[in-house]
């Protein structure tokens, strides 16, 4: 049970990130492929501001949550409420960073020019567009590459490059399938801190897909354990650690280790029955 | 990018250029031997005084050039038409659906085998020239269209759906740069295939140009003349392969660099 000072303290860091105000629900959601069922009635609601990140065993459908989300597929039973609508497609204010960044940028295409594209895809004109682009490039450090190639950049700076993208979409909800999955472990870190950073300046609702536990509890606010075939919702952690929150310190925490051995137990008991 | 390896490597360029003068040192000795009759096969020195003596008259400069221009307009032709017509196939179903099949019966004929349809419709003129050419050279330029167009990364296309592309601008902004060095390979192959239809058609219809050249120098035995009119093939086959890879080079620098 945590404390009452930790509870206290969350509800500070929760407010403070405007917490309350639900935008995201899914409501009795089902997803079958064939005869196959793949999501088995979710019901869940993210709360706009809050960083939630969703784990669990592979196969148990975070990144086809993500997907129904971000409206690249439709659900074959229940619905998806953004803002009090059905989710029915893509949206404009509904940004998806992917794992492989690489796939995810035009190699023909500079720096600059790959963050441009969120804005020529919103019809920004073009005169708007240049500062625009060189503040978001600011913002995760590229601005001094700008014209530079894809091709040319390490990995952890495609990927910065591709949240640039995602940020020029002026996103209400970013949606992440686990972004950090492939960078070496500085990098994540550092990664990991600027997201953190970011999430807080924005205000960005963000739904984050991982299997890395610890940087579940690193990152979220609350994060959800699912259960595979079919994927459903286990269990729900609250994350009660108060932010900022820091690579050296954060970790050596009693509340985080706890939090971290209750995750731990959770896959294990899904993966070994 | 070869070509810039050899000058940025200057005895290599040495080495080449010596090659080249090897072979005519023993074009020039097989020819002065008398083996083979002068008047089938003129030495370097004979072919050279043809060359320098039909470039000062202007005959062969303008013959020259009518065939850059005969090569060059049919294969912009079936540039045109290959790239959109194949960005349509590429990027409908139904289109590939309901006229792929049809493509795929007319891509194998042999481009000569409609010379006699195009001059009954066309005559022995210009048109029938061009028609030819860009006949052949569409098939190449098509078909790395439609393969570029389709090869599309999966994830691109759900970047493209996320960002809420509209049809142009996911044909201009992601499918056409995405198809283009499938394109420029098809350029380059249609370039081949339009020089040799070019000297073709100009040998069929007796239009003016360096392939009716070397058939009017032939029967005549001007062997000099004939071997001058190769020589200046071969130099345009190399220049309009040189400058289309620098274009290349220019078009895809992103895969150059870095």
């Amino acid at each position: 049970m945590p404390s009452v000072d930790q509870a206290s303290e969350a509800m500070t860091a929760k407010g403070a990130r405007g917490h309350g105000e639900v935008i995201i629900s899914f409501e009795n959601l089902s997803l079958s492929f064939g005869s196959k069922l793949i999501l088995d009635n979710i019901n869940l609601d993210v709360a706009r501001g809050e960083f939630l990140c969703v784990i669990g065993p592979s196969g148990c459908g975070k990144t086809t949550m993500l997907r129904l989300l971000a409206g690249l597929l439709t659900p074959s039973a229940g619905q998806i409420l953004y803002q009090g609508l059905p989710v029915s497609g893509p949206r404009p204010d509904v940004a998806v960073l992917f794992q492989d960044y690489v796939k995810a940028l035009l190699p023909w295409r500079t720096v600059f020019g790959n963050v441009s594209l969120a804005l020529e895809a919103a019809q920004v004109p073009r005169k708007l567009r240049r500062d625009k682009i060189m503040a978001h490039l600011e913002l995760v450090g590229l601005a001094d590459h700008a014209e530079k190639y894809p091709t040319q950049l390490s990995g952890g700076m495609q990927q910065r490059l591709q949240i640039a993208r995602c940020l020029a979409q002026d996103p209400e909800v970013l949606l992440m399938d686990e972004p950090f999955g492939a960078l070496d472990a500085m990098t994540r870190q550092a990664l990991q801190d600027e997201m953190q950073e970011l999430a807080s300046v924005s205000g960005c609702t963000i739904f984050f897909v991982t299997h890395d536990l610890e940087e579940a509890v690193y990152l979220g606010d609350r994060v959800i354990g699912l259960l595979p075939h079919p994927g459903r919702v286990g269990r729900e952690f609250e994350v009660n650690i108060s932010r900022p929150r820091d690579q050296l310190t954060t970790p050596e925490k009693p509340e985080f280790l706890q939090l971290r051995h209750e995750l731990y137990s959770f896959i294990k008991l899904v993966e070994h029955g | 990018m070869y070509m810039l390896h050899r000058f940025e490597r200057p005895l290599w360029f040495l080495g080449s250029v010596l090659v080249a003068l090897g072979f005519i040192g023993i074009w020039q000795i097989v020819a002065s031997s008398g083996l083979v009759s002068n008047v089938f096969l003129p030495g370097p020195d004979r072919t050279f005084r043809a060359l320098l003596a039909g470039l000062e008259s202007g005959v062969l400069t303008g013959k020259f050039f009518s065939t850059v221009q005969h090569m060059f307009y049919g294969w912009f032709i079936a540039s045109l038409i290959g790239i959109s017509l194949g960005a349509i196939i590429g990027t409908s179903r139904m289109a590939q659906v309901y006229v792929a099949p049809s493509l795929e019966l007319l891509r194998p004929l042999p481009a000569s085998a409609l010379v006699p349809v195009a001059i009954a419709f066309l005559g022995l003129s210009t048109s029938m020239v061009l028609f030819i050419i860009g006949f052949g050279a569409l098939w190449p330029m098509l078909l790395s269209t439609i393969h570029g167009f389709t090869s599309v990364e999966p994830r691109l296309n759900e970047v493209s759906r996320i960002l809420r592309l509209t049809k142009m601008q996911y044909i201009f902004k992601i499918a056409l740069p995405n198809a283009m060095p499938d394109i420029l390979a098809g350029m380059r192959l249609s370039l081949t295939v339009a020089l040799i239809l070019a000297v073709v058609g100009e040998m069929l219809s007796g239009q003016d140009g360096l392939g009716q050249w070397i058939l009017a120098s032939g029967r005549m035995f001007r062997s000099p003349d004939l071997f001058a009119g190769v020589i200046l093939l071969g130099a345009l086959g190399y220049m309009s392969a040189t400058l289309l890879t620098w274009f290349e080079q220019w078009v895809l620098r992103w895969r150059n660099e870095g």
